[in-house]
């Protein structure tokens, strides 16, 4: 009871300005004729033609699985470099310089590249959301691997725990809260990169399909792109911070408890 | 009569660390033999070189001179049969693993006639170690639900659980109010008294170590020696009111302590 009390508090107290921005925006789009901000009741209109359930086989599920693929793929290659990395001191050293100068570049100018060497296919977009994604995360599991404590890695030791065994069964749990944050920044540079790259050139996906109805003064069409993305980034993130809370609950509850 | 055989001997034991002050020494020869079954504590002022002969012991740093050898063994690691129980219990606990899986993850490695232990064996295992420190029911708890007292006996079951030969205990009830302290010492005594492991523990208490031994070693001076090993003759089952009030608990106690303080 009280429980639903207090989830009834936080979406009052977080909705209240969205919709009050929605109902403004509504109301003083009504009667728009600027053919560049049509009445929202015509965007959304338009909205449930596209994306429920039109277009959502020719361009959502496109997008959707590039970025599934490419931020699987960028997760895979960050965590499991990250606990080689930082379980070796001295390979850190070597290849944190390299790693500062790769992720300073703005992920989205490396697709143009990825464009040249891949062509204009899937692979393309799902090497370059893996590229750009699995800095963050490579970066984050080196720190949260390296900050093990010593207390617990001398208890190891005296336990006779193998190497490996310390490194998955004690450095990589420890890291787990700071490889999260890692994929959390991941996740969001990935669904960028998805984006730009169908922008850059595709036929297909909600990028693509935003960037071709501007081109062709589809104003209509464009809003609605932009309001799903929206949407959909927003879910995504709910779901991230669902599976963060469900693989860390030792973490959580502990935090709770300090 | 009884043939006594020794569990650890330490031998003429140096330990020397370069400092920006030049090279310190810790220890310097530092020899004493540990008989198997014994109940040893270790005492001595801060900072003499208690908890460096601890690593020394449990092979997590390596002597510079002299040599230790377990059941006759050269010590090179962390030897076979050896269990440790540090002070620091809210770090040396897994935070991420329930009571039951930080007793069972260092049981993976356990072997049992050359065979690693069965589904069975270990959840044998746990329930034996956890009813030794009465904690029957906390099985799925996180370490991190349960007191300081209650976590520092996960420490010790899961010392417990891998059946070691001999335990090593770095301050371990440092870190508990007194109450607990007091339970902690006689669930020691209990454990000591089933499994007859032989116990070497680091401790500040005096008192603590006069009621809990068999035997108190005091390390003195720079580079630390050992300047005194106490017999403590105080009959079994001790208990914290009688084997407290008995006049040769405060015999033993002064003498350590004037031992410990450098007095005598």
């Amino acid at each position: 009871m009280r429980r639903a009390w207090n989830w009834l508090l936080a979406i009052l107290i977080g909705g209240w300005l969205p919709v009050l921005l929605i109902a403004w925006w509504w109301t003083s789009s009504a009667d728009s004729t600027d053919p560049f901000f049509p009445p929202l009741s015509q965007i959304w209109e338009q909205f449930k033609l596209n994306w429920i359930w039109q277009y959502w086989g020719v361009h959502v599920m496109p997008t959707l699985e590039n970025l599934a693929a490419g931020f699987i793929l960028a997760a895979a290659i960050g965590i499991l470099l990250g606990v080689l990395v930082g379980s070796a001191p001295t390979a850190a050293r070597y290849i944190e310089p390299l790693v500062d100068f790769f992720r300073s570049i703005p992920p989205i100018a490396l697709v143009p590249v990825f464009i040249l060497i891949l062509g204009l296919d899937a692979s393309m977009r799902i090497a370059s959301i893996a590229f750009a994604a699995s800095f963050p995360i490579l970066l984050s599991t080196i720190e949260g691997v390296r900050s093990t404590n010593v207390v617990l890695l001398d208890t190891a030791t005296t336990f006779r725990l193998t190497r490996a065994q310390v490194l998955w069964r004690v450095r990589y749990p420890n890291a787990l809260p700071t490889v999260f944050a890692g994929l959390q920044v991941g996740f969001q540079i990935a669904f960028i990169v998805a984006i730009a790259s169908e922008i850059l050139g595709a036929g297909f996906g909600i990028g693509a399909f935003t960037q071709m109805s501007t081109d062709s003064f589809m104003i209509l069409d464009a809003w609605t792109g932009v309001l799903l993305l929206g949407i959909l980034g927003y879910l995504l993130n709910i779901l991230f911070d669902i599976v963060e809370r469900l693989s860390l609950r030792w973490y959580v509850g502990q935090k709770r408890l300090a | 009569m009884t043939v006594t055989t020794i569990a650890i001997a330490i031998r003429d034991v140096t330990m020397e660390y370069p400092s920006p002050e030049g090279v310190k020494h810790v220890l310097g020869g530092v020899s004493y033999d540990v008989t198997e079954g014994h109940y040893v504590s270790i005492v001595g002022p801060s900072g003499v070189g208690k908890t460096t002969l601890l690593r020394l012991l449990t092979g997590l740093a390596q002597p510079t001179g002299g040599e230790i050898l377990v059941q006759g063994n050269r010590l090179s690691g962390a030897p076979e049969g050896l269990a440790v129980v540090l002070q620091d219990y809210t770090r040396s606990l897994m935070p991420w693993l329930t009571v039951e899986k930080n007793i069972a993850l260092p049981l993976r490695n356990a072997r049992l006639d050359n065979a690693r232990l069965s589904k069975a064996q270990v959840r044998e295992r746990i329930d034996g170690a956890l009813a030794e420190v009465g904690l029957e029911g906390n099985a799925k708890a996180y370490p991190w639900q349960l007191s300081g007292g209650m976590q520092q006996r996960v420490s010790i079951a899961r010392a417990l659980a891998v059946r070691p030969r001999i335990l090593v205990m770095d301050e371990p009830f440092a870190s508990v109010d007194a109450q607990t302290r007091f339970d902690l010492e006689d669930l020691v005594l209990k454990v000591r008294a089933d499994f007859g492991i032989t116990t070497i523990m680091v401790t500040h208490d005096i008192d603590e170590a006069v009621y809990l031994s068999d035997e108190v070693v005091v390390l003195h001076g720079r580079p630390a020696q050992v300047t005194d090993v106490v017999s403590v003759e105080l009959p079994f089952p001790r208990s914290q009111v009688e084997t407290r009030n008995d006049h040769r608990f405060a015999e033993l106690r002064t003498r350590i302590y004037e031992k410990v303080r450098g007095l005598s």
